[in-house]
């Protein structure tokens, strides 16, 4: 219903009464009861809506719950939604032009209420002669509660005015009462005050470590320190993951443990030995308990571009294979929400972050303990730097498979080793390794996915007794090796221009040469 | 947009009662409803205080001289607006003869507001005509109001026969009890034991109350003034199954 309804400005620390007897006198109303109503804004854990200029919200009155929707900063007046309920995933959507705008900012991503404003609100009509309402209008006071322990706020009040279709003298008598008033006209700014009370901010989420790293600091400060990031960003995480609809929390989730894990394996030599083997024990056991969850995830985020092989009879076959997908997330998803949710799991992360935040330094000391951060990253990654070319160079068309998911691992030490140590670097320089070092990646990222996605075929093959299915799943699968032989192909190219005598260079020039101008 | 329409060829089944009560409870969802008054008599545009008058009566509105919007008028509720009836309505026929495709011109008329409202209904006159068959094409949910008598399920026999003959979904009809008085053994039986050619007859009825007929005196759907009312109950119920049928899986 186009509704141009019309939201002026009313004075913050002035109260409505005296204005509510002024307007009482002019026209002939109707006051009705007071109603408190809830404008709750979704947006994704990141702010991706916000700080993409959109946004999606839920005005509650009452039993009635209406959805809107704002594309972008330059976009239209928001629009209502003929929706009951805001979407979890854009994929909760059927195709339409709203589901692929939301896709196009959100992607994967899990919708969350994420600012409550309360508008306690005095009702009122205008009525004509005949007792007939021709104009509603509103006082509100909007309210904010940054937390339950914090005291509410009065973001604003307003006057609302609407007209009723088939009334537009009467609404513009009422407009021109407001106007003479010099009240102004309300920008919808409500979201943004909320934020600015919350002390939120939209920006701070990343996975990227970030940590500026002093280069004289001892290896084990340092590495607490990287440490301790990644243990943020698995609890940041960890909540989403065990409500399990949004991949990118598992995902997010997954990699700090992993880095967590190369971490404690690669830079060995700096904490003592049963504190690595106490945690590499406990992150590894984690760490098992996400890979089928996430590789499910994968590989139904890819199952849409692998189907499209298929002809369509072969694609409607292929729901028994969703229903098994579908399970057996479910029952991974099960399993790692029960152990995240353990009383043992709890006691283990309480007790990992107390050890990273006891500034209190390992006596005796390891042999890497006490060594000056730099030195020690110099020496790491470029270690990693030469296993990585001498396996990659062993490397024929016709090398086992094995070899090149031991050079994907050895590539993913590399980087995670970079990553942790990036603050230590000239910026721009470390930046475009890793960006080398990223082609590398994609290429054996993908070879290993498509390997991974084709023995869970072979799987659903060997257990489903659907004929049609199996068929359209072996079809699939001869895909998948045309996929891989071609992913394959492009390997030799992608590792030569990784390890071309010019990158081989920048890497010496950073990590050796560097080292030997600083002393 | 879904649009619902309250017909029934017989006359005093409770339609208009119907549309308007279901109407208020559509626009008390959050949903954007029109009610369209297409009963010359004008009873709906009364119960929401408005006039029953359209400029231009129901030629302009037929030909599409003027749009549906120019004509529409807010009610009292929010969410909910009223295209009123107009006494020149008792011509509808004529007018609708007159157009390309007659049957599917209704149809026609209501696209340009499918991006407005969530929700059309339309409380037709009692009669079987030219207007009517655009009423049962442009529909996607009849709800038929039946008493529980042998007249009244003779007309709604008419109804089912005329859909089959002309080709129209019967699937579309939904038939439920009006005007239940459970003190007359008839309607008792009726209600308990609807007749095999009444399958998809609505769980929820309407009972006999002076509560319906006060709708006329507070100018207003039940729900409205007596909320709490056993009539209102009923439709409130009676609107969830509804939304039931048009949204199997929600």
């Amino acid at each position: 219903m186009a509704v141009n309804q019309l939201e002026l400005v009313f004075p913050f620390d002035q109260g409505f009464s005296e204005l509510l007897a002024s307007f009482k006198n002019n026209f002939s109303v109707n006051f009705q009861a007071e109603t408190v109503n809830y404008r709750v804004f979704y947006d994704t854990f990141d702010w991706l809506l916000y700080n993409n200029g959109s946004a999606l919200e839920a005005h509650e009155e009452g039993p009635s719950r209406r959805i809107y929707w704002r594309a972008d900063k330059d976009g239209d007046l928001k629009i209502q939604l003929g929706l009951r309920q805001v979407p979890q995933l854009a994929s909760d959507l059927a195709e339409c032009e709203f589901r692929r705008q939301l896709k196009s900012v959100i992607s994967v991503r899990e919708l969350l209420p994420r600012i409550k404003i309360k508008i306690k609100r005095l009702p009122l009509v205008v009525l004509d002669k005949n007792k007939k309402v021709v104009v509603r209008l509103s006082f509100d006071e909007h309210w904010y509660f940054p937390s339950k322990t914090r005291a509410g706020v009065v973001l604003g009040k307003r006057i609302t005015i609407k007209p009723v279709k088939g009334y537009e003298d009467e609404h513009n008598q009422v407009v021109e009462f407001f106007r003479s008033l010099q009240l102004h006209e309300a920008r919808d700014n409500m979201q943004k005050l909320a934020l600015a009370e919350s002390g939120i901010s939209t920006t701070e989420y990343t996975t990227k470590l970030n940590l500026l790293l002093e280069a004289e600091i001892p290896a084990e400060q340092a590495l607490k320190q990287v440490l301790l990031r990644l243990l943020d960003i698995m609890q940041q995480n960890s909540a989403g993951s065990i409500r399990g609809r949004d991949t990118e929390f598992m995902h997010d989730y997954r990699v700090s443990i992993r880095k967590t894990r190369s971490a404690l394996t690669q830079i060995n030599k700096v904490l003592p030995r049963d504190i690595i083997s106490k945690y590499n024990k406990f992150f590894s056991g984690l760490g098992k308990l996400t890979n089928p969850v996430r590789d499910l995830d994968v590989f139904q985020i890819k199952l849409e571009s692998y189907q499209r092989g298929l002809s369509k009879t072969a694609q409607e076959r292929l729901q028994p294979l969703r229903d098994y997908l579908a399970q057996s997330r479910a029952e991974a998803q099960k399993e790692f929400v029960n152990t995240l949710k353990s009383a043992e799991y709890r006691q283990r992360i309480k007790e990992w972050r107390e050890y990273l935040e006891n500034p209190e330094p390992t006596d005796p000391p390891l042999e890497d303990t006490r060594k000056e951060i730099y030195k020690l990253a110099d020496e790491l990654i470029w270690n990693m730097y030469q296993l990585a070319l001498e396996e990659g160079s062993a490397i024929t068309d016709d090398t086992e498979a094995e070899a090149l998911h031991e050079l994907r691992k050895t590539c993913k030490k590399l980087r995670y080793l970079m990553e942790f140590f990036q603050s230590l670097y000239p910026a721009n320089k470390i930046s475009e390794l890793i960006q080398a070092l990223k082609g590398l990646q994609d290429n054996l990222g993908e070879y290993n996915d498509l390997y991974v996605h084709g023995g869970i075929l072979e799987i659903f093959i060997k257990q489903s007794s659907d004929t049609d299915a199996k068929k359209a799943c072996k079809q699939m699968i001869k895909l998948i090796e045309r996929r891989q032989t071609k992913t394959r192909r492009r390997f030799a190219e992608r590792f030569a221009s990784f390890s071309s005598a010019g990158i081989q260079q920048e890497f010496k020039d950073l990590f050796v040469e560097s080292q030997k101008e600083r002393l | 947009m879904k649009v619902i329409a309250i017909y029934n060829i017989k006359g005093g089944v409770g339609k208009t009662a119907t549309a308007v009560n279901l109407s208020y409870l559509a626009s008390l969802d959050g949903a954007n409803t029109l009610i369209w008054d297409l009963d010359p008599q004008g009873a709906a545009s009364y119960y929401f205080r408005i006039k029953a008058k359209v400029k231009g009566g129901a030629q302009k509105l037929v030909e599409g001289k003027q749009g549906l919007e120019d004509a529409i008028k807010g009610t009292d509720y929010e969410n909910l607006d009223l295209l009123p009836a107009d006494f020149s309505y008792r011509d509808m026929d004529f007018y609708v003869e007159l157009t390309k495709k007659p049957e599917m011109h209704l149809n026609k008329l209501l696209k340009p507001l499918s991006g407005e409202y969530d929700y059309v209904f339309l409380d037709c006159p009692p009669s079987i005509s030219t207007a009517s068959e655009s009423v049962f094409d442009a529909a996607d949910v009849l709800l038929v109001p039946t008493i529980p008598t042998t007249l009244s399920l003779r007309t709604y026999k008419q109804i089912k026969k005329f859909f089959k003959q002309e080709h129209y979904d019967s699937m579309k009809i939904l038939p439920f009890f009006a005007m239940v008085d459970m003190r007359k053994q008839m309607h008792r039986l009726i209600v308990e034991y609807p007749p095999s050619f009444m399958p998809g007859v609505l769980d929820s009825y309407i009972p006999y109350a002076s509560e319906v007929e006060r709708m006329g005196i507070n100018r207003a759907p039940l729900g409205h003034f007596s909320a709490h009312s056993r009539a209102a109950i009923c439709y409130k119920s009676m609107w969830d199954e509804i939304k039931s049928h048009l949204y199997p899986t929600a």
